[in-house]
This record gives structure tokens, sequence and C-alpha cells, in this order.
């Protein structure tokens, strides 16, 4: 029966070629519109770090001034260097690491590149365990390195590439600024998105390049990247280890939910031991996000994404109406063909399967899929630093097959009802 | 025309008539809000930034490592002096921030010393005595800084040195701190120390960072603070034609006279606006496309039934025909219920789309959608529909007569 | 009333031309009740069709109440349909998307006519035919004669000079047959010039004039006699 419908639904829709082009496109359109979107939306919104975001904590603590306080508000976005270190040499987690961005100058050995600058992480040794990053060759620096402040360097894939021409680089050496450094390891490919373990910089592009112990570019005095808060002032003017400015991003790995309990009772207890050393003029105010939580918190979705899926569906809405109107007048034009069916014996239903049959699912399908893989070309063009990250993956794929089936039934199911209320009749009186 | 007997025959066809105008009242909401958006976001990326755009270009250098034993506050003077003197030049500074740059410096300022919440966040240009000149920023009352009030940025910032003793305040601050006051001479406070008089009052000088809000966009501040190398940047003013050449001619002078610095950016003001805004750019071009897609689409769909429709009733128009309507008769009859539907899926349409903004209000910090954008959005859709039923209007206008007696 | 001298009608499709009217003359006197016969396809629809201006013919001259109309223009045509003639078709042809009353109101619509009048007249029409109760039902909720009778008095609401009935019976049996030409018979008393097209030898009889049509032409002007009194009467 199946196959009659389908022979009478390929028929039907041959007759009316601009029709059907016309609903199939309007679909199509609308689907791939709101399949784009949905995608980038998927990519931004994704899980960066997903085997362990659910045990990677951002502890925060609020070290700020009484001025400028609003009962309630969120703590400090990043910590002081003091806090950082007290709470990094407390090691009261699995793991931790002190962070900031930044950036260096590499002078490379072959004459034939000219210097060029390139983003860098000064860090503490357990990050790269604590991220799972992933080594080509080598492996990050000890702890004991961060306190020798050693001159020792991980670099990426690409930037050994370049410098190096790819191959096994440990133990060369990398000038950076006019310092030479070791390379001790190169990443693999690697690029948690988004950025979240700092998110001052471009969230989904431009991802540091070299990785080196945070002690040892604040001794060589590197530049940072980031944002800087200060609420009061310095005395000798040096903000960097300042007890007045949050400029570090700190996090934890936590691997139990009683370890996470208790380390946010450890941060409530460093702030009442704080206050009493007359720091922490505030209230506690101690927070301790997963990584979820935290870029729920730091909204780091755009906006304009958001807004762009809104507006697809909106789209969508506007197609499915629009080819429900085209369907519901095609097929009550054949009322007489139905009144005739009905009186040779098809019941309802059956009506109601040939006409749902031909609401066109597979071809709306079909054009939904290829319209998104436009769109996303389309996407990729764009100007915005996540363009890159746009492409179509598994699930994806099944949601727009989905959503071109669901679409397709939905504008044929109104019309395909009415289809089915025609009085049975052998003649019709007049129409 | 008389649109009772239209309305009759409507309402024998609730369910076609009712999509029709369930599709304009969508269209219509999406479509009122999309414009305003766009028009938002055009204003945004043409909002005024204060200074001669098309005459400045910026350099941005980093040091390559030890300074040498240079002392970084001469050595950036020595340099802005050299960039100074490029021919063609009309002017140079060092500035912590440019316009629509990548960094950008904020401070809380308050007015009285002992004042617990801060006033306004303010963006914070530190400029030596050239900037206002390489800027072109219009200074419309009070007076520029003299010699002796400029101190030195590592000074500031070590507290070896009281806030500056003056300041110049954009318009948009000045009302906002001061309402309708004179501001001229009356005192922030950048700390809780000394406050700092405004000594001047410039049009505009928007901040490097802002969002939706363009009062607070334009909430700057200039002080006299002399920076060292490595927190400012080059900014040069030349004729429009010339920026490219004195860009070229820059690059060459810094390695010549700072040869352990690489210079990581120089380009024109105007890049970096058209980068800045390349994100709204791209939206408002999307949006624009939603727009017209949704035009067309509707349009489509308008035609794909009325024809339906027409050719449905075929024989009913026939049997007016028959019955002595005249073809503009007809024409007519097809354009009213038109006019009709369409009206109907406006009115909702309009509700929705107030509904939808104050949605987007909520959601996205969006201003009130005004309501002059309903007007604009009904016509654009009485229009449309006008135009999508013409052609099977037409139709319907040319079925003969006879087709009363000769279909079946 | 009607006056057709070698009147021509060609239906052209891409490879014939067919003539389903040729050297077609005849005259209809005012207040006369003509029966058209002959078989299918001989071109009984098409001369109405022309003689109630639905079409135009391609030869030959046509004049109607003493107007010549074969070469009058489509807005002229249609005001003459509406004013002076009125149309009974096989099919009914009422529109199924309004209600008795409101189809009664088609052809008064298209005239520039007070709501008043236009009540009094769907009244007093629809009062005629018999189906006062009913007008608020649509088409699909009645009987064929019904809708026939519906049909008529659409016809009669306009007040029109000349009806045209084409096969106004063909989808009636006989008893709701016979009703309807009573109904045309009482119209036909009031003044009205009727042409009527019909297969029922038992109804062409009751006309006064009986007309054949064979391949396109006229070739048989039998008069009813028993009727002929009437005519006279009544001219
Ligand atoms: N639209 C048309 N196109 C071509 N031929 C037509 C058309 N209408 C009628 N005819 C032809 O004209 C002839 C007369 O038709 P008609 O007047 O309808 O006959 P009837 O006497 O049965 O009413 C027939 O041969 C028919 O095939
Ligand atoms: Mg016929």
């Amino acid at each position: 029966m199946l196959r009659y419908y389908a022979w009478l639904a390929a028929r039907s829709l041959k007759r009316n070629p601009a029709l059907t082009a016309l609903m199939v496109l309007a679909i199509g359109l609308g689907i791939g519109a709101s399949i784009t979107t949905l995608t980038v939306l998927h990519i931004l919104s994704g899980d960066p770090i997903p085997e362990k975001s659910a045990r990677l904590f951002y502890p925060q603590i609020d070290p700020r001034t009484i001025n400028d306080y609003h009962p309630g508000e969120a703590p400090a976005e990043q910590v002081t260097y003091p806090d950082g270190m007290n709470l990094l040499q407390a090691k009261r987690a699995d793991r931790q690491a002190l962070m900031t961005g930044g950036g260096a100058v590499v002078l490379p050995d072959d004459a034939a590149i000219d210097p060029f600058s390139v983003d860098a992480r000064y860090t503490t040794a357990d990050f790269f365990a604590m991220f799972d990053a992933p080594f080509q060759y080598g492996s990050g620096w000890k702890a004991a390195d961060d306190d020798a402040h050693a001159r020792d360097v991980v670099i990426t894939r690409s930037l050994n590439k370049k410098v190096f021409g790819g191959g096994n680089s440990v133990g060369k050496t990398l000038r950076l600024q006019s310092t030479d450094f070791r390379v001790v390891g190169v990443l693999d490919d690697w690029r948690p998105t988004p950025h979240f373990y700092d998110l001052n910089s471009a969230r989904y592009s431009d991802y540091e390049e070299v990785f080196l112990p945070l002690s040892t570019a604040m001794e060589l005095e590197f530049g940072r990247n980031g944002s800087m808060d200060c609420w009061d002032n310095t005395p000798d003017g040096d903000q960097l280890h300042s007890p007045n400015c949050s400029w570090l991003q700190f996090w934890v790995e936590l691997d139990t939910p009683e370890k996470a309990k208790a380390y946010q009772a450890f941060l409530n207890n460093y702030s009442d031991e704080q206050r009493s050393q007359g720091r922490f003029p505030r209230p506690n105010n101690v927070r301790l996000p997963t990584v979820m939580q935290w870029l729920d918190d730091q909204k780091v979705v755009p906006t304009d994404v958001r807004l762009q899926v809104w507006l697809s569906f909106g789209f969508l809405a506007v197609c499915l109406v629009n080819t429900i109107g085209l369907m519901l007048a095609k097929f009550l034009r054949r009322n007489g063909e139905i009144a005739v069916r009905r009186a040779i014996g098809a019941p309802r239903r059956e009506i109601f399967a040939q006409f749902l049959v031909e609401a066109g699912a597979v071809a709306g399908a079909v054009l939904g899929l290829l319209l998104a893989l436009f769109g996303l070309w389309g996407v990729r063009q764009q100007a915005a630093d996540y363009a890159e990250l746009a492409h179509i993956d598994p699930t994806m794929l099944l949601m727009t097959l989905l959503l071109a089936l669901a679409t397709a039934l939905l504008s044929g199911l109104l019309p395909a009802w009415r289809a089915c209320q025609v009085t049975p009749a052998l003649q019709l009186k007049s129409d | 025309m008389d649109i009772a007997p239209i309305i009759a025959a409507l309402k024998r066809q609730k369910t076609a008539a009712a999509l029709i105008a369930i599709e304009i009242a969508l269209s219509c909401a999406i479509i009122c809000n999309v414009l305003f958006l766009i028009t938002h976001r055009l204003e945004r990326s043409h909002v005024p930034s204060g200074v001669v755009e098309d005459e400045l270009v910026y350099i941005r250098t980093a040091g390559i490592g030890a300074s040498g034993g240079d002392d970084p506050m001469v050595r950036a003077r020595e340099d802005r002096a050299a960039l100074a003197s490029i021919p063609g030049v009309k002017s140079a500074t060092i500035i912590n921030q440019i316009p629509f740059g990548h960094s950008s410096w904020n401070t809380g300022v308050k007015l009285a010393a002992d004042q617990q919440q801060t006033s306004a966040n303010v963006g914070a240009y530190y400029a030596d005595e050239h900037m206002l000149d390489s800027f072109g920023v219009k200074l419309i009352a009070g007076r520029q800084f003299t010699s002796d009030e400029f101190l030195n940025f590592d000074d500031v910032l070590k507290g070896k040195s009281d806030p500056p003793s003056s300041m110049i305040i954009t318009k948009t601050l000045a009302r906002r701190l001061f309402g309708d006051e004179n501001a001229i001479g009356k005192n922030i406070y950048l700390d809780d120390t000394k406050p700092t008089r405004v000594i001047g009052i410039v049009e505009h000088l928007i901040r490097p960072n802002f969002g939706s809000d363009l009062i607070d966009a334009d909430s700057s501040m200039i002080l006299p603070v002399r920076l060292s190398l490595g927190y400012g940047q080059f900014v040069l003013r030349t004729d429009p034609g010339n920026r490219d050449a004195v860009i070229a001619a820059a690059r060459k002078k810094l390695k010549e006279v700072s040869p352990n610095r690489i210079v990581l950016d120089a380009k024109t003001l105007e890049s970096a606006r058209s980068d800045y805004f390349k994100q709204d750019r791209v939206m408002a071009g999307l949006l624009v496309a939603v727009v017209i897609s949704l035009l067309i689409v509707t349009a489509l769909g308008i035609v794909g039934l009325a024809s339906f429709w027409v050719q449905r009733r075929r024989r009913q128009i026939g049997i007016r025909r028959a019955l002595g309507a005249t073809r503009r008769q007809i024409l007519h009859y097809f354009q009213t219920e038109n006019f009709l539907i369409v009206t109907v899926g406006i009115v909702i349409g309009m509700g929705a789309a107030y509904a939808i903004s104050g949605w987007l209000m909520h959601q996205y910090e969006l201003p009130r959608l005004p309501l002059y954008y309903l007007p604009v959005g009904a016509v654009a859709l009485w229009l449309l529909g006008q135009l999508s039923v013409l052609a099977p209007a037409l139709r319907a206008a040319s079925v003969p007569p006879a087709t009363a007696t000769r279909t079946v | 009333m009607l006056k057709m001298t070698h009147l021509a009608k060609a239906f052209r499709t891409e490879v014939v031309e067919t003539y389903a009217l040729r050297d077609f003359s005849i005259h209809v006197r005012t207040g006369e009740f003509v029966a058209v016969t002959g078989p299918s396809g001989s071109g009984k629809t098409t001369f109405l069709n022309i003689a109630g201006l639905l079409e135009t013919p391609t030869g030959g001259s046509y004049e109607l109440d003493g107007e010549d109309v074969s070469r009058l223009g489509d807005d002229a045509r249609s005001r003459i349909r509406n004013g002076k003639i009125g149309f009974i078709f096989q099919a009914f042809n009422l529109i199924p998307d309004l209600n008795i009353y409101d189809n009664v109101d088609v052809p008064l619509r298209y005239r520039k006519m007070s709501g008043a009048e236009r009540k009094k007249r769907i009244g007093e029409a629809l009062e005629r035919v018999g189906l006062s109760a009913r007008l608020r039902h649509y088409p699909a909720e009645l009987s064929g004669g019904q809708q026939q009778r519906v049909a008529i008095a659409r016809a009669l609401a306009g007040s029109p000079k000349l009806l045209l009935a084409d096969e106004p019976t063909g989808n009636l049996d006989s008893q709701m047959a016979r009703a309807v030409m009573q109904l045309l018979e009482e119209i036909h008393r009031d003044g009205a010039t009727i042409v009527m097209v019909t297969h029922d030898p038992e109804l062409a009889a009751r006309a006064q004039r009986n007309v054949h049509v064979i391949d396109g032409q006229v070739v048989d002007l039998g008069e009813a006699p028993t009727l002929r009194m009437n005519v006279a009467a009544n001219a």
C-alpha cells in the first residue's frame, strides 16, 4: 500500500512541479537555517573537556574592599597573586594550577624566519595533567621546576612545525624575548572549545602556542594578556604581586563530590583566616563552579548565536505555515478524487495515509540536509572567531533528518486530516 | 467593493484563510523586530568616536627582551619623536589605548573622597601633551593641559605621586556626573586621596570596549600621564591619502631607532573600526537575508495559495461572470479578499511583534521596539500581499464566463 | 428579443477547427417560450452561451433586445448579462461557499442596488420557488431539485427579460423536473422570454415553439400548435 501511495504522491507532486518545488524549498530553507544555527550553538555551548568537566572546578573567593559592595553579587572573577600562591601551595585538591595568558616574541635560530609574537600561557606544572593535554613528544615540567624558575617550555605541534620543522624537538632550545628556553614537551593537536580555562582572550580562536612556568615568566617580566581588576592602591606599584589586584586564573581538580565539599569549606576557612589578618573586608563569598557552570555563568555563548537560533526557528515556523497552506489547497482541490475513493471503499485512515505520504517527507529531508551543509559553508565565510569550528557531526546529521521528517509530516498533518474528512460520493453535487 | 459577501465566503474557507493570516502575522512580527535589530546594529557601528578616524594610524610594538639598559620612559619619548619626524606626519602621541582597540583601561570615579559606591565606570586615556592634537578630539569647553600638569606613569603606578591634578572629560560623562551644571572646575576622585579637577570638555571620545549602551560608550576621561613603552602604543596623524606611506615609513623608522622591538600591528584606525564592528555587520547582513527570505517565502506562499484558490473557484468565478460580474469586479474581489486576510494577519502580527520585542528586551538588553516600526511593517506586508495576489487575481479575472456551462 | 443571423462559432484547437455553430439563424420574439432540442454535441449549449453573451460568435450578427451585441466589449456584455439575462444551468452552478440567501444575492451584488431592495428581491425570489425556510442552508445541504430552484430564484431575483436554461431538468428525476417546468411556465406567464434546452420531449412539447439543432444548424422551426394562442395573447 505504501508503495502505491508513494507512486500516487510522486504523480501528484510531478503534476505541480512549481508548487512542489516551492514547498520543498520552503521547508528545506527553514530547516537549513535552523540546523545551521543549531550546529553553531551546539558547538559553542559544547563541553570543552567532556571526560572531566564535572571534576574541574574554578574556585572563587572575594578579597575586594567594602567599597562598591552589593550583597549577593558574584565574587571576584580571578585571584590575586598572593591568594593564588596560597591556594596553590595548600595543595588541598587532587591537582591545581595557577595561570595567566601572555605574549612573547619568538626569535628563531633560522635567520630566514623573522621574529614573531605568539600567545603564551604562564602556568604551574599540574596544568597539563589536569586538563588532559595530549603530548606528541616529551611532557610538561615538574612542580620543582616551578620553584626553580626553570627555563622550560612546552610548545604546540604547529609551532614545532614552524620553528623546528616538526619532529621530536624535546631538548632543543627556543629563544623567547631574549632568554633561551629548553623545549620539554610538544603538545599534540589540542583545542578545548571554548577556551574555558581563560575566558579573557578570544574564546574560540587564537589559542596559545607556548606554555612556560608562571614563576619564570614573572621573573623575566614577560608581558601578560587578560584583564586585571585593582580595587585599592598598590604601595610599591607592583600590581602583579599586589594583594589588591586580581588577574590570575586558578583551577583545581577534585575527584569526588566529598572532596569538592571539603574544598568549599577550605575556601571559607581561608577567607576567615585572611579576614583575621586584616584582609577580605567583605562577608565570605565563596563559589566553586564546575567547568560548565563557569561557562554558563560567564555567558560564554555569544548572544548573537542564540538570537540566530531563535530567528531561524521563527523562519522555519513561517515556512511550515506556508507549506501547510499550500498542501491544504493542493489536497482539497482533489475533493472529487477523495470522494470517489471513499465511495469505492477507502477507509478514512487510508486517505490520511495516502496524503501524509505525499507530505513529501523525503524530499524535504534531503534538501534540508543539502541546505544545512550549504549553510555551514556560509558560516565558515563569516568573520566570527568561531567560524572555523563549524562542521557537521553525526548528531547534527541525525537531527537534520528528524527535523526534516517532523516538519514535513507536521505540515502534512492538518491537510491530510482535512482530506480524510471529505464525505464519500460518486458524483459531486457542485463545486 | 462590498466586503460582506467576501467575508461570508471566507468563513467557509476558514482554514486556508487562517493559514495565510498566521503566516502574515509571523512574518510581520519577525520582520518588524528584525528591521529594528538591523537599524540598531547599524546605528551602533556608526557611533562617533570623537577622533579624526580617517587621518590616524596606530602602531603597537613589543620588546624582544632586555631593554639594554635603556630607560623605557626615555626610549618611549625618543621613539615618538622619531615617528613624529616622518615626513607627512602631522602629530604623534603615545597612548595607553585607542578607540576600537584591543586593550582598555577603566576606572571607577567618585565625586567625594569618602563615597562608598563609585559614581561611574569611566574609560581612562593616559595622554601626553601631543594627544589632543594627534587624536583631533574637539575641545568644546575649558583648556588643554599645561606642561607642568603631566605626571609619569611609573610614578603614578608606584604611588610616588598624587593622582593627576587635572583631567579632560567627554560631554557625555560631564552630563552623567554633573547634569546640567558646568563641569569645568568640578572635582572628581580617582581614589580616596586627592581630587582631580575637570579643566576641559571634549565633544566625544569613545572608550575601546563598549556594549549596546552608547552613553556608557562615550564616558571617557583624559588624564595627563606620560606612558612608558611597555604600556603604550603610538598613534600618528597624517593626511588620509598618506596613511599607507606613513605606515611603511614608521615600520622602517622603528627598526632603525628601536632594533630590539618588533611591530605587532601597524594599521589605520578605520580598519580598527571596521574590525571592531565586523560581527555587527555580518549579523546585520544575516538579518537582511532573513527579512528578504521571509518576504520571498511569504510572497510565494500567497501566490501559491491564491493560485490554487483561483483554480478551485474557477467555476464559481465563471458563474459570477455569467451572472454579470465584470473582470474588474473579479479582480477586486480577490484583491479585497487578500487585503482582508493580510489585515487580520497584520493585526495579530503587531501584537506578536510587541510581545517578541518585550522578550528581546529582557533577553538581549535591547531597547523597546519603537512604535513606528509597526505601521512600516504593516504597509510592507500589505504591499507584499497585493503584489503577490495580483497575478492570481488577474488569472481569475480572465476566467471566461462560459466556464459556468462548460465545466462539469 | 433575440435575433441571430448567419451566426458562426468555431472552436480552434492546435489540430482542428470545429464549427459548433454554422450559419445559425434564429429569431425569438419577446415573451416567447422556446424549447431547443437536438442530439448531444449539436451546438445547443454553444447557442445558449452566445445568446447569453458568455461567448462571442466568430461570424454573423446577434441582436439582443434591439441592440447589436456581437461586437460589444467584455464590460458591456457583463452589464447586459447582469441586467437582462437570467441563467439556469443543468449542474445548478450554485456557489458552494455561499448559503442560499447569499447565492441569490450574487447577481444583485453586481448592481448598485440598496441593501433593502436586495433583501426584498431575494425574499420574493425565494418565496416564489418555495425555499424561504432555507435561507441559511448551503448548497451541499440541499437536494438537486431544491438546488435548481435556488438557481431559478437567483435568475429571477434580477428580474431578467430573457431567461436561458440549459437542460435545467437534466439532473433531476421526472417529478422534480415537472415542478421546475411548472415554475418556468409561471415565470413565462409573468412576461419573461425563455429559451430552454432540453432532451425531454414531454417538456419540449409544453413550450410554445420548438427549435431543433443538428450539427450546429437550425433545421426545424416546428411550433407547438397548442400554445400558439397563448403567444398571440401575450404579444
Ligand atoms: N471549448 C471547446 N473547444 C472545442 N470544442 C468545443 C468546445 N466547446 C464545445 N465544443 C464543441 O462544440 C460542439 C457543440 O458543443 P455543445 O454546444 O456543448 O453541444 P450540446 O448540444 O451537447 O450542448 C461539440 O462538438 C463540442 O465538442
Ligand atoms: Mg450541452
